[in-house]
């Protein structure tokens, strides 16, 4: 088990998914305008357990089952936020958005800009991201580059429960689009491998995480890892086994858009190495961003060149074995940071 | 019309693929206990299997050539095996090793055979739109080969669907489009998605000659197929077929299947394959020694794949970088 | 006053294992009734299992363990 803050808060422990449905749970039952939609989100609680327990309590008409009918359903979604309700929507998984992206970029992103600030749509779109467990080039991306690339909407991405429970809450309160990325793999699931960081302490109350607020989990000062959703658990590992050589500060980014650049900075001012986790797409993408967060104001941060750990620019294999070839896994990071580390 | 060859025929081939189907799920899960985890064991990941839509691949496969097209969903083993696709190869892929259709890169959801154009992805409808292309392909080379897009009932509610329809139908393409209604999308029922009980009467609006048909036999899916094959090979345009099928398990392995309560029962009072067996056997065409014989057969040739399978090498872990770009 | 929890029978086959999938607390540590301790797992099923006490929790089984229904889990003191 792992050693996180858990002693000090004194809270249960859940799962990642567990305290996603939990903070749907309290919204709804505190603001009978927040309902949900998506693809087997009623009695099977959601693919990916992210709606667990919702159905039993608040009934078929506040968790919508909807048709295979992405476009349909998430501009069904934008209609209604628009007219004053919240909807927490679902995309199955982030790799379908390719059958309703207009919906969200040309619309919910931009309905409030085009209407010179007269229209909301507070939305959530959650979607689960992410591989390592051979589903494929059309079931494993992250792909949140892509979503934060387009103006309009916010984008986080939780590494662990007490996150996850405090930036929906953020986000269904947030009157703004925010796009939601769970990763498959911290969500703690008993039929898939989970890092015992996808189990943590949760409070049983209402609290928020401030969404563009990136956290530091593991202070350091050697070399500055930034990443975000699983690849923080690896760098967690990481960090923890290099205690005593290298003293690796971990930031949590926890949202991409708005990106907490600051943070970025102050922690590479102070130890002048980069390593960036991500297992996004490399080329195009949030690491480059990273990159140029550093660059744009002071290059001279830099002792060393930057260190990307990344998925790279090819779909994703099947075969287990080609799959971990290209992930960014705890042995690369280690790599990298050694590589930082001497310059 | 069907003859008494081609009913053994047909139940031969659905044993076959009902035995591929059963083989696979016993391996897969072989090696995945006690803790249940999906990304391990020889076939790790997602894991959709077909038994009891046996008749729609065998029925329709009858009608097809090797030069046709057909484009499938995330459920595509019966289709694959009933049009010709290796099963040696495919079963390679399945198992992710260097020698399957992919040499590991695709897995069960994108099996490709370009010699029998064959070829499914994992996004629901969005083979429909591909079938039509490969339409317009053998329209435009003027051969009379046919393409025949396999999709389920949930996919009828999807953009892709009508998009292609109304394409095939405004260009008068020589493509089928095959609707698998197996009653569920994953735990949605048809009946909470769909709004008519005929997906068929959704032709009428593209112009386009449809039929239903009932009771998940593989001949009259076979007679149907062969109106809608022979018409779009005279160059008659395309056709809606939506067939009545049962998924007799879960829509993945591991799925616990609790929202489908005392449906699940029935469903497996439904199995086409001891249903359609019997039939023959009273008809004097099949008997307990060539039923024996069939199955023993069919059991040779999926071991004999799945050892392939075993024995073959994994990909080299370099080989995750080729094949971006030609 | 002590309490036994055993796995729960999740499966209408007596004798199909399961797994303790998570254990959502440690040995030692104080639980309260109806307090989640951890998710069990038979036949693709799964399953929260309560602490019925107050009290503070024994783990008997290691997680991803393969246990049968019944097996004795954990423990309340």
């Amino acid at each position: 088990m792992t050693a996180t803050a858990d002693v000090e808060t004194g809270a249960r422990r859940v799962t990642t998914a567990k305290a996603i449905s939990e903070a749907i749970a309290q919204e709804m039952r505190s603001n009978p305008d927040v309902f949900v939609m998506g693809e087997d989100v009623g009695t099977y609680g959601g693919i990916f357990g992210s709606t667990g327990g919702l159905f039993e309590e608040f009934g078929s008409q506040r968790i919508i089952d909807t048709p295979i009918s992405e476009t349909g359903f998430i501009g069904a979604g934008i209609g209604a936020a628009v007219e004053g309700l919240r909807p927490v929507v679902e995309l199955m998984f982030v790799d379908f958005f390719g059958v309703c992206f207009d919906q969200i970029y040309n619309h919910m992103a931009k309905i409030h800009y085009e209407s010179g600030g007269n229209v909301k749509v507070p939305m959530v779109l959650m979607m689960a991201v992410g591989g390592g467990y051979s589903d494929g080039a059309q079931h494993s991306q992250c792909l949140w580059a892509s979503f934060a690339h387009m103006p309009g909407m916010k984008v986080v991405a939780p590494s662990n429960p007490h996150d996850a429970k405090g930036l929906m809450i953020s986000a269904i309160r947030d009157d703004n689009p925010v796009i939601f990325m769970f990763h498959k793999g911290v969500m703690g699931l008993p039929w898939m491998a989970k890092n015992p960081r996808s189990i943590g302490p949760v409070p049983e109350e209402e609290y928020t995480v401030p969404i563009g607020k990136a956290a530091i989990p593991h202070p350091g000062t050697d070399v500055t890892v930034v990443s975000i959703s699983m690849s923080v658990q690896h760098c967690l590992d990481v960090a923890e086994k290099l205690e005593g050589t290298t003293s690796v500060e971990v930031i949590d980014l926890r949202s991409i858009v708005p990106l907490d650049r600051d943070a970025i900075l102050q922690s590479v001012a102070k130890t002048g190495r980069l390593v960036i986790v991500d297992e996004d797409y490399k080329s195009f993408g949030l690491s480059g961003e990273i990159v140029a967060t550093i660059t744009d104001k002071d290059p001279s941060l830099l002792k060393v060149p930057v260190q990307r750990v990344c998925y790279p620019d090819v779909p994703i294999p099947y075969a287990r074995v080609l799959e971990y070839e290209a992930l960014p896994t705890r042995d690369k990071i280690e790599a990298a940071i050694a590589a930082a580390m001497a310059g | 019309m069907v003859d008494n060859d081609m009913r053994v025929d047909f139940y031969k081939e659905m044993v076959r693929i009902r035995t591929y189907e059963s083989a696979l799920q016993r391996d897969y899960h072989a090696d995945k206990a006690p803790a249940w985890d999906i990304g391990a064991g020889l076939i790790p990941g997602e894991m959709h299997l077909a038994a009891g839509q046996e008749p729609v691949a065998v029925g329709l496969c009858a009608n097809l050539e090797q030069g046709d097209a057909i484009t499938g969903p995330h459920r595509p083993h019966h289709l694959a095996l009933a049009k010709g696709v290796d099963m040696k190869a495919m079963t390679a892929e399945i198992f992710g090793r260097d020698t399957g259709l992919s040499h590991g890169k695709g897995g069960h959801m994108h099996l490709f055979d370009p010699s029998q154009h064959f070829s499914c992805s994992g996004i629901i409808a969005e083979g429909m739109p591909v079938a039509v292309g490969q339409a317009l392909a053998f329209s435009r080379k003027g051969t009379d080969n046919v393409a025949v897009a396999v999709a389920g009932e949930g996919a009828a509610n999807q953009g892709a669907f009508h998009e292609a329809l109304n394409l095939a139908s405004m260009w008068k393409l020589p493509v089928i489009f095959i609707i698998e209604d197996n009653d569920w999308a994953i735990s949605v029922s048809r009946e909470l998605a769909t709004p008519i009980k005929d997906g068929s009467l959704r032709a009428a609006a593209y112009g386009m000659p449809s039929a239903r048909i009932e009771g998940n036999d593989v001949e009259a899916i076979f007679d149907a197929c062969k109106v809608a094959v022979e018409r779009a090979r005279a160059g008659g345009g395309p056709t809606l077929l939506e067939i009545h099928t049962v998924r007799l398990w879960g829509h993945f392995e591991g799925d616990a299947q609790a929202y489908r309560g005392d449906e699940l029962a029935e469903a497996a009072e439904n199995d086409p394959i001891p249903i359609y067996e019997r039939r023959l056997v009273s008809a004097g065409l099949l008997d307990d020694d060539s039923i024996a014989r069939i199955k023993a057969e069919a059991e040779e040739e999926v071991e004999a794949a799945i050892a392939f399978a075993k024995a073959s090498p994994e990909p080299k872990p370099s080989d995750a970088y080729l094949h971006v770009f030609a | 006053m002590s309490q036994t929890i055993v796995f729960p029978a999740l499966s209408k086959d007596e004798s199909a294992e399961g797994v303790l999938a998570t254990w959502f607390v440690r040995t030692g540590e104080s639980v309260r009734a109806g307090q989640v301790i951890a998710e069990v797992m038979v036949d693709k099923v799964s399953m929260d299992v309560e602490a019925p006490i107050d009290g503070t929790v024994t783990c008997l089984v290691e997680e991803e363990a393969a246990v049968g229904q019944g097996a004795e889990i954990a423990r309340i003191d």
